[in-house]
């Protein structure tokens, strides 16, 4: 029997190259782990497995070079990891907790990773996005769960400077905010916001 | 006329050299108005071209078909409309005035036939009479049947301005959300001073103005701030706000609507003015949703015009329109002007004009005496000025398209009839009535104005957002009054900047103005309405006649006359209009302007197109689409998709030439008599896991799940608080504290929500927790037969005997190479399994699972096969058989009610009177009398079939053609259902009535004996 064979829900789609490219991105393995952030032995079982502590606070993201925690809410964070570990560390961290009151799930499949990069990718969240992400705490390591296009969706700032933001939808919803992103992010779009402008005519 | 005198030169030798600022004369460019070549410059609106080519009439009017020429300069202009573009790039209702001219511009003027010169309308002047205010009502009322089909379509042809594009819209449009701490509303001179203050606290600042420049009215006045011209210090204050990282300069962007919470709309154009920029893709234009912290109003003022006989000739404009004109475009409104005003402001349009080389025969002044610098200025300029006089009408030729002379005559406040006129010779008129502050925006979300009488105008009082308003808009006519507040209310907004980042604030010398006289309606000779109309709307020709006349009528509440007399109701909202047609109503009345009130100010601002309304929501990506691994191999196959939320699902998969209804009954008997697949993706899947998920589950679901075993499946039904079946499906328990829930397709989402929502907010105590997994899985039904051979050939690690894995248990395991979640479950009533691989490998086990079964006659089926299928085995769909009031105990399913469980949601409502009474509608099933009849979805069944009111006691929940029973099946609710087994009812169509027996539901396998093998 052959091994399966993997089938990106973007693997059809024409490559985005306006204002700012855009790329499917296919080999990052997520696990959704729930859990009490106040209890210190889930905390403590978190990071021997994970070798990071959980970020606590909304918004935020801690990362070692292969794995990443996001802020979900106060009791559930997104893991990211290489796809290829993605089953192993799911058990790594269903052993390590139990006995804690917690549920790991590997959910590798259930979301898209679209990568924004180039000047004005947060502009073009914003044309589809109400949330502020001109805030002061924007920037590297952000993450921010919000409306986009109709679609409940995750934003995780890779990079400020070049400007590379990872963008998460379900599955389901990949084609359509690919086409979304196509559509709004055309050379003659492209906007930047509170930055140094042309004078106005006068 | 020629065009060539309207076009001035840029220096007139008098030391004016600023005419025509903005008017590249190195830049000519074509344009046609009305399919006429016509030539401007670069710099020009489509208004000043157009006047330049010695044009006047821009419009016909609404009702009477007048012709109108320019009265503004600028968005407020309710006469000079046009159609821009061609095609499907036509936009209508455009204010020419507004327009910047580009190259090879196309521009229709609208409301006239056959020609803009020669209009058959023209008819209704002359039959003015006939249409007085609320004609329609008084006119059109009877015979009633002549409204739809004779009085409407004639009205609607007759009445109306530009008309609408063909075809689809080829632009693209967008839209962008921001916030801001402080949004300024105006780039004048108010405007800059308060986006400088806030900006130097580094607080994020947006400033927009609707016009393509900065300043406002800076380049037509003549005051000075810090010693140096306006538009130096504009130039100065655009610098700094463009280089600053925390400004966003705006113009072409026209605030048009502000909301609660201070939410509002801007409106950017961004092609308009060179379409080049559309056509190599740009978006056309952009709406920005802004959240501002504070918002600073500086949207200035906007001059009144004044009231007297014929003001609507062509010809006739407001003083800063004239200034405008020769300033901005370096165009004569005309060769002889005469300047009609109650303020001091209208002697700049003189002294202006006349430096300029246009001239100025005459002031005339309403006002008896009154004494400042520039009057004295223009009286030393040699323009001869006439106090206490006021314009009588003025006298036209040509159809009314050309002014020859302006009738002038004593004026005293209150005195009626004019006994001792002058004849003058002029060619236009300017007008200046003072100035109205912008308030619109003020007074979008509840800002309240007061009546100000120094300045005859309301201005703004209290307002309960964060909102500020100043200079112009506030009524601070004054230039170092407006520097002052536009500062401190930027300081006031962002906070106080202190030390190097502090602005510099400017000043201005206060110039004393003679005060404002206050003049709603000049008389004229002879009566109303004798070729003597005194316009007040001049977009909807509304007059001051027809608004005395709808006083004398008794509509004494403004709102009231507004719409009887369509006052303030067109594409303008009465911008110019509003204040003059109060001064009017008040004086009819013998009230003051505050007594009789304003109409409500509403957004937009201005119109805004429908595309930036839809921005990217347009063809495709109209409204989001849901795919399933499977979606491209689907599409492939079939045409047919059905949506189920926002998912697209096979319908059904007709082969070549074959009906929708083949295809369904084929995969409907391929399923009964070989196998088939399903892709069940969609479906709902939730993790739901801890130490009190048993009880938790036994608190959602109206049965029981502790007890379930390790392994094993159980069909739940859940309820809201009312006792309503909200959802339904399978659950299965994975470990001793973990289970997994599925949900409908379209309830995933809703019930997710709903458990996370108990958990949090009512049973926090529970120690679980709730995952939606959906996304994760790739879930196929297989369903037939031979299902069982389909997935032994796949082959794999899970034993697939059925003592191994009995009907509702499920196995984890590998398939195919695949790693799978197994169910045995059944929609179908055949043989079934369900399997589940993570969502990626979905598209390649799908493709194994066709290949494992090309021996046993594997086809897919689609949704309507699967609704068939369940409704011959009596299955419910919450949604189909469930409507939101209907209980488990309706649908027959009171086996599943718990007696045991001392709780769960919605238990006690189940126990009300009325949800337990006996004769409630049942679900029931129906055998048609005559077994091809199909009944209609929905239909309503009657006791008996009579003439007049029948009495309904039920209707159709799902209905189908059963290709495995070969006749008709459906299932309803019908009253007492459960105890007329048997009875026959009737169902009355438009066109016959079909009969039916009720029956069981179950139709097919009673005992259920095919899914059990």
């Amino acid at each position: 029997m052959s091994d399966p064979v993997f089938h990106s829900g973007l693997a059809s789609s024409k490559a985005i190259e306006g204002s700012i490219s855009v790329s499917s991105i296919d080999d990052q393995g997520m696990i959704d782990l729930r859990g009490d952030s106040g209890d210190k032995k889930f905390i403590a079982a978190c990071k021997k497995v994970l070798g990071i502590s959980l970020p606590t606070t909304p918004r935020e993201s801690t990362a070692t070079k292969n794995i990443t925690a996001l802020w979900l809410s106060p009791d559930q964070w997104l893991i990211t990891c290489p796809r290829v570990s993605s089953v192993e560390i799911t058990q790594e961290l269903q052993s390590a907790l139990s006995g804690i009151h917690a549920l790991v799930v590997d959910v590798s499949d259930a979301r898209s990773i679209l990568r924004l990069e180039g000047d004005g990718a947060r502009e073009i969240l914003m044309k589809g996005a109400p949330v502020d992400l001109t805030t002061d705490d924007y920037g590297k390591g952000y993450v921010r769960r919000l409306r986009f296009a109709e679609m409940a969706a995750l934003v995780h700032v890779i990079s400020d400077t070049p400007e590379i933001i990872d963008l998460f939808v379900f599955r389901s919803y990949g084609q359509y905010a690919w086409d979304w992103l196509a559509a709004t992010s055309s050379k003659q779009s492209k906007l930047q916001i509170f930055i140094d402008q042309p004078v106005a005519a006068i | 006329m020629t065009g060539k005198p309207y076009r001035l030169p840029q220096d007139s030798g008098t030391g004016h050299t600023s005419v025509g600022r903005l008017i590249d004369h190195g830049k000519p460019l074509s344009f046609t108005y009305d399919g006429k070549q016509m030539s401007g410059f670069a710099g020009d609106t489509l208004a000043s071209a157009v006047m330049a080519n010695g044009r006047r009439v821009l419009g016909r009017s609404f009702k009477y078909h007048r012709p109108r020429g320019l009265i503004t300069m600028g968005s407020e202009e309710p006469n000079a409309l046009v159609g821009v573009g061609e095609g499907s790039r036509l936009e209508p209702n455009l204010r020419a005035t507004q327009v910047e001219l580009y190259d090879g511009l196309c521009a229709v003027s609208q409301n006239r036939w056959p020609s803009l010169d020669f209009d058959v309308g023209i008819i209704n002047n002359h039959m003015s009479r006939l249409f007085p205010s609320g004609f329609y009502y008084k006119t059109f009322m009877w015979p009633k049947v002549f409204w739809h089909k004779v009085y409407e379509p004639i009205i609607r042809n007759a009445a109306g301005l530009g008309v609408a594009p063909k075809g689809i819209d080829p632009d693209s449009y967008e839209q962008m959300h921001v916030h801001c701490d402080v949004l300024v509303v105006g780039g004048g001179v108010a405007g800059l001073a308060a986006a400088r203050a806030a900006m130097a606290t580094g607080k994020r600042v947006m400033i927009c103005d609707e016009t393509p420049r900065l300043g406002g009215t800076a380049d037509i006045s003549s005051e000075l701030i810090d010693g140096k011209s306006q538009l130096d210090w504009v130039r100065e204050q655009a610098s700094a706000l463009a280089a600053a990282d925390n400004v966003q300069v705006m113009t072409r962007s026209t605030v048009v609507g502000h909301y609660h919470h201070n939410y509002l709309m801007v409106f950017e154009r961004l092609t308009d003015h060179d379409p080049e920029l559309a056509a190599n893709g740009a978006p056309r234009h952009r709406l920005w949703k802004v959240r501002a912290g504070k918002v600073i109003v500086a949207s200035g003022a906007s001059e009144r015009t004044m009231t007297f006989a014929n003001n609507d000739r062509p010809g006739v404009m407001l003083s800063s329109a004239a200034r405008t004109l020769v300033e901005r475009y370096g165009v004569a409104p005309g060769l002889m002007g005469l300047i009609f005003t109650n303020n001091d402001d209208a002697y700049h349009t003189a002294l202006n004009l006349k430096s300029a080389g246009v001239g100025v025969g005459r002031i005339v002044d309403v006002r008896e005496n009154p004494q400042s610098d520039v009057i004295s200025a223009a009286q030393s300029a040699g323009i001869e000025v006439m106090f206490g006089h006021a314009i009588a009408g003025v006298e036209t030729s040509s159809g009314g398209k050309q002014i020859d002379a302006v009738k002038v005559a004593p004026y005293v406040t209150g005195r009626g009839r004019v006994v001792d006129e002058r004849t003058i010779p002029a060619d236009f008129v300017a007008v200046s009535g003072g100035w109205n502050p912008v308030a619109h925006l003020w007074c979008h979300n509840g800002g309240k104005l007061r009546w100000d009488d120094d300045l005859s105008c309301f201005r703004p009082l209290s307002h309960n957002d964060e909102i500020a308003i100043v200079g112009a808009a506030n009524g601070t006519m004054d230039l170092a009054g407006c520097l002052t507040e536009g500062y401190a209310a930027g300081e006031k907004a962002a906070g106080k900047a202190t030390g190097k980042a502090a602005v510099k604030k400017s000043k201005a010398t206060a110039v004393k103005q003679a005060p404002t006289q206050p003049m709603w309606f000049a008389p004229a000779t002879g009566s109303y309405n004798e070729g003597n109309k005194h316009f007040i709307d001049q977009q909807n020709d509304v007059t001051a006649a027809d608004l005395e006349l709808a006083q004398r009528e008794g509509y004494v509440s403004v709102e009231h006359t507004k719409r009887y007399t369509t006052l303030g109701m067109a594409t303008d909202q009465g911008k110019n209009s509003n204040l003059p047609g109060l001064g009017v109503i008040a004086e009819a009345t013998g009230r003051s302007i505050p007594e009789v009130g304003t109409t409500t100010f509403r957004p937009p601002y201005t119109p805004i197109s429908f595309g930036a309304i839809a921005g990217t929501q347009r063809g495709e990506l109209f409204h989001v689409v849901r795919r399933t691994a499977v979606y491209d191999w689907h599409i492939a196959r079939t045409k047919v998709m059905e949506p189920v939320g926002d998912w697209r699902r096979p319908y059904c998969y007709p082969k070549a030439g074959e009906s929708q209804q083949d295809a369904i009954n084929r995969e409907i008997l391929n399923v009964r008599n070989n196998v088939g697949v399903l892709d069940a993706s969609t479906l709902g899947k939730i993790e739901i896991k801890g130490p009190d998920a048993g009880a938790f589950l036994d608190l959602i679901y109206t049965n029981i799940f502790s007890s379930l075993k390790t392994g094993k499946c159980r069909y739940g039904l859940m309820m809201n608080e009312m006792g309503f079946l909200m959802d339904d499906g399978v659950t299965a328990k994975l470990a001793d504290d973990h289970y997994l829930m599925h949900t409908t397709s379209g309830g995933a989402e809703r019930i997710a929500a709903w458990l996370e929502e108990w958990l949090q907010t009512e049973w926090f105590d529970l120690k679980v927790y709730v995952t939606p997994v959906t996304e994760q899985w790739s879930q196929f039904a297989i369903a037939g037969p031979n299902a069982r051979k389909v997935l032994e050939k796949l082959g794999g690690d899970i034993d697939l005997s059925g003592d191994a894995l009995a009907f509702m248990e499920m196995a984890n395991g590998t398939m195919g190479g695949f790693p799978v979640r197994l169910f045995r479950i059944s929609f179908s009533g055949e043989l079934s399994f369900e399997i589940a691989t993570p969502a990626n490998f979905g598209q390649d086990l799908w493709d194994k699972i066709f290949e494992a079964g090309d021996e046993f006659g594997i086809a897919p089926y689609g949704t309507e096969a699967l609704h068939v299928l369940r409704a011959e085995k009596g299955f419910i769909v919450v949604g189909d058989e469930t409507d939101g009031t209907v209980t488990p105990h309706d649908v027959g399913m009171s086996w599943a009610v718990s007696k045991k469980k001392p709780d769960y949601i919605g238990k006690r409502s189940l126990e009300q009177a009325f949800l337990t009474e006996p004769g409630r509608k049942q679900l029931v099933g129906l055998s048609t009398t005559d077994p091809n009849e199909v009944l209609p979805d929905g239909a309503q069944a009657v006791e008996t079939v009579h003439a007049g009111k029948q009495s309904m006691i039920g209707h159709v929940t799902s209905s189908y053609w059963s290709p495995t029973l070969k006749r008709s099946i459906a299932m309803a609710l019908i009253k007492d259902g459960s105890n007329r087994m048997g009875e026959k009812i009737s169902f009355p169509l438009a066109d016959k009535v079909i009969e039916a027996e009720i029956v069981n539901p179950v139709f097919y396998d009673k005992e259920g004996a095919r899914q059990n093998v």
